[in-house]
């Protein structure tokens, strides 16, 4: 069921809360110790308070009622990177043409529990990009050059490749990553890409499998050696 | 101050949910006057946003403790938490309880699986000696199934299955076609003798009176308006007003039953939300339907003449054997479905095809090592993206994107929904401290699984584990140690067992018609009088006991026992 899959996500997961808490006092330590160098640290900013939209809202007419909260150079961040994440790629938009920066902005600054975790994760980790274009010599990482944006992102970007002093970049780079992605293909362009045929209601009874998809499977499922038997 | 409701009515009903607006329904039909005193708002299914965009919404539609199961959902004040309505758990302890205020109760937004009770899950002590009988079988149920499932409306198919009756010729919908997916896992169940089978669901897939067939869009979480998709508020209570002898009371939280001098129930007595005014219902007979854990908590805090155990407690069992059922999952993603052709696999969202449980004659001669069953309900296609489920991928770019498209509709989540034995850890009482804003006390709980559970989950987890190997697929994530992997108590919103009926008055708190063995016209049709949780999904048999109740108390009536 549908239900049973999106009910653990609100839930705080204290393994993960404290994972998270531990790894940014073990890099916020090391950034005291020098090692990262600038004035970068990975302590998360005072979470947001807030209303959120309540128990009884107008799903009719659907409003977001907190304030957006980034600043012009953290959104010009967000969106080079959501750009790496998701670049323009044939026919398809890159990842802030789909406006996937403003949703970032909308999640971080969202009063719940949940996202203001990961704002304090967020926060940092655009500060963090731009200290280490600046050690690159870059004035920030917005406007460094792709090799040396890339040179960031290959650090933290495959999980086997993450060297332990970067543990907390490679968690916000996961995050921005899966929120990126999330954000892209819930648009109508990300719909489309996909092959979502949309929430489109028909007639009659329900159609079932294509005579395409049919073939597709049957012969998938003969070359695993088992057979189909239609439902 | 008490204010007093009017004349006494034949009924007064506490809760509009499954339960209660089963037994409205009945008995207004039978002629019987009924007030229905609902703690929530009124409700309209035309609320429903069934088509609307999860990308208008706040967080593109994602959860939120506000509302957990998305912006969307079909819930009002509620989730896991209800504003100004606290519980506690006792220490060491951990519960989830999830309520909704408002008309039709969580019947707005459940998932709809409606498998019924089998045999061996009527007589559980019987076949293997741990837990209690309930006191009817599945021969005294059987009727009442049938005609719930025919008024309610549920597509499935026959299968002759063992310990998963059949229903009557003719109470069936047809059960929609299987999408490649479910089609994909019946072949390699095939091969490993599981079985992938048509669900059920109380989902219409042909018109039947004004309610309209399933159109194969919008999550029915957000409440169906066409009303294929069944929940009180579409159904049951319109039928229940049309015959003009319900009368609906919204905002009205119910805290206690009354009784008069002769030991009977009078009504009940409720606080006007709007107002904080106290009032008293009359009724001549008084049925508690406020969901498993409300009840035990009106029944808890009914304390006549002083007595602290509460009322129709002369057994004790009130608030005990508290149980919910097994959860845990495991997602797979299978190479062989990358690539496949896209059509529409919305569907009727949920559930078209299940895996029944499967081993009971192993079970039976001892070849498994935990006693009850459980079912797997599976869950992937092309579904509407979300944000969550990406956490896996790797890189970024050009690469990542084409991961993306690869893996759309080649993963599938495998969920299982297992049988629980009540335990002596597993109970609610009322809080000595706490109260609610309405200076109600509230409830504390107390659960825990036992070991039957956890061997189970590890029985699940390998026999998924052969499927997704026989299918060519990975796990995703890890799979946690049984105590990890399982469910929180409460978690899969099954929560039943809180008064469990019985045939002996020393050992249960209801007969096998609901009633309280200690008042003799108060009566319970929720999940509260549930005396064993089958892996089968809870709501349809609440329903279909709270139709043989209501029988009962209409031939009562008529009979002017009452
Ligand atoms: C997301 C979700 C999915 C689910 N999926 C399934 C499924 O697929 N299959 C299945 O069988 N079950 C499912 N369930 C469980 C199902 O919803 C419940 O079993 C069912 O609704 C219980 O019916 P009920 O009448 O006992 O309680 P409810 O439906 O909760 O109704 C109780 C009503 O009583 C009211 N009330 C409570 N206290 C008081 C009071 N003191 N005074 C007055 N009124 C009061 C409440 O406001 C509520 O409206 C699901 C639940 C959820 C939340
Ligand atoms: S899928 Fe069908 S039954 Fe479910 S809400 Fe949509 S139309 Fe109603």
């Amino acid at each position: 069921m549908k239900h049973t899959l999106i009910r653990r996500l609100p839930i705080v997961d204290r393994r993960t809360t404290l994972r998270w808490l531990f790894a940014g006092l073990a890099a916020g330590q090391l950034a005291a110790c020098g090692e990262l160098g600038g004035e970068f640290s990975w302590s998360p900013p005072e979470a947001l308070t807030g209303k959120g939209y309540g128990t009884d809202p107008d799903l009719l007419d659907p409003k977001t009622p907190w304030p957006l909260t980034l600043t012009a150079a953290e959104l010009k961040t967000v969106g080079a990177l959501v750009d790496l994440i998701l670049p323009a790629d044939g026919d398809w938009p890159s990842a802030s043409a789909a406006g996937v920066p403003l949703f970032i902005d909308e999640w971080v600054s969202a009063p719940y529990p949940s996202q203001q975790e990961q704002r304090g994760l967020i926060l940092p980790g655009l500060a963090w990009l731009d200290n280490e274009a600046r050690k690159g010599g870059e004035p920030s990482f917005a406007e460094a050059s792709p090799e040396v944006r890339r040179g960031i992102l290959d650090r933290v970007a495959f999980k086997d490749r993450i060297p332990p002093e970067l543990e907390t970049a490679g968690r916000f780079f996961s995050r921005m990553r899966a929120l990126t992605i999330g954000a892209y293909y819930t648009t109508a362009e990300g719909w489309k890409e996909i092959g979502y045929p949309g929430n489109r209601p028909a007639s009659g009874p329900y159609e079932g499998p294509s005579s395409e998809a049919m073939s597709h499977l049957r012969s998938a499922v003969e070359a695993m050696g088992l057979t189909l038997v239609s439902g | 101050m008490v204010d007093q409701t009017t004349e006494p009515y034949d009924a007064v009903v506490v809760g509009s949910g499954a339960g209660g607006a089963m037994a409205a329904y009945v008995l207004t039909k039978a002629g019987a006057s009924v007030l229905m005193l609902e703690a929530g708002r009124d409700y309209s299914p035309d609320e429903a946003p069934m088509l609307n965009l999860s990308r208008d919404a706040p967080l593109r539609g994602t959860g939120t403790p506000d509302k957990p199961f998305g912006f969307y959902d079909a819930i009002v004040d509620g989730g896991w938490e209800v504003p100004d309505e606290p519980y506690s758990k006792a220490e060491g302890s951990d519960f989830m309880w999830f309520r909704s205020r408002m008309l039709g109760g969580r019947t707005n937004h459940w998932g709809r699986n409606s498998f019924r009770m089998g045999p061996y899950d009527f007589k559980p002590y019987t076949r293997d000696g741990l837990g209690v009988d309930w006191p009817i079988s599945y021969e005294d149920i059987s009727p009442w199934y049938d005609r719930t499932e025919r008024i309610v409306g549920v597509y499935g198919a026959n299968l002759g299955l063992e310990n998963h009756p059949d229903s009557g010729p003719g109470v069936l919908q047809p059960p929609p076609a299987m999408r490649v997916w479910e089609l994909f896992l019946k072949a390699g169940g095939d091969a490993l003798g599981v079985p992938v089978v048509p669900a059920r669901r109380a989902i219409l897939t042909r018109k039947i009176d004004e309610r309209e067939a399933c159109y194969w869009a919008s999550p029915c979480g957000r409440g169906c308006a066409i009303g294929a998709a069944f929940q009180t508020t579409t159904s049951l209570i319109p039928w229940a007003k049309a015959t003009g002898k319900l009368t609906v009371q919204t905002g009205a939280m119910v805290y206690e039953v009354m009784l008069d001098a002769s030991g009977k129930a009078s009504g009940v007595r409720y606080i006007d939300k709007a107002t904080g005014a106290h009032r008293e219902a009359r009724g001549r007979v008084v049925i508690l339907a406020a969901s498993t854990g409300e009840t035990a908590r009106i029944l808890l805090n009914s304390q006549p003449n002083g007595r602290s155990e509460g009322l129709a407690n002369s057994s004790g069992q009130l608030g005990r054997n508290l149980m919910d059922t097994v959860g845990s999952n495991i997602s797979a993603y299978f190479p062989a479905l990358e690539g496949r052709p896209v059509y529409n696999e919305d569907g009727a969202m949920g559930l078209h095809a299940y895996i029944p449980f499967w081993l009971y004659r192993e079970q039976a001669a001892g070849r498994l090592d935990f006693p009850r069953g459980y079912h797997v309900e599976i869950g992937g296609g092309f579904r509407e993206p979300g944000l969550g489920g990406y956490g896996d991928l790797d890189g970024y770019g050009s690469d990542l994107r084409r991961a993306v498209r690869g893996r759309y509709g080649a993963q599938i989540g495998l969920t299982q929904r297992g049988e629980m034995i009540p335990n002596e850890k597993s109970f609610c009482t009322i809080d000595p401290d706490l109260k609610d804003r309405h200076g109600i006390p509230v409830l504390k709980f107390s659960f825990g699984w036992s070991e039957h559970e956890l061997k189970q989950v590890a029985h699940f987890q390998s026999a998924m584990r052969d499927l997704v190997d026989r299918l060519g697929g990975t796990i995703l994530g890890d799979v946690p140690s049984p105590d990890k992997a399982i469910s929180v108590g409460g978690e899969i919103i099954h929560e039943v067992g809180t008064a469990r009926m019985g045939a002996k008055a020393s050992a249960s708190v209801v007969d096998g018609f609901n009633r309280t063995w200690d008042v003799d016209n108060l009566y319970l049709t929720d999940g509260s009088v549930f005396a064993s949780k089958a892996h089968k999904n809870p709501t349809l048999t609440i329903m279909a006991l709270a139709m043989r109740s209501a029988d009962h108390i209409a031939d009562r009536l008529r009979m002017g026992e009452l």
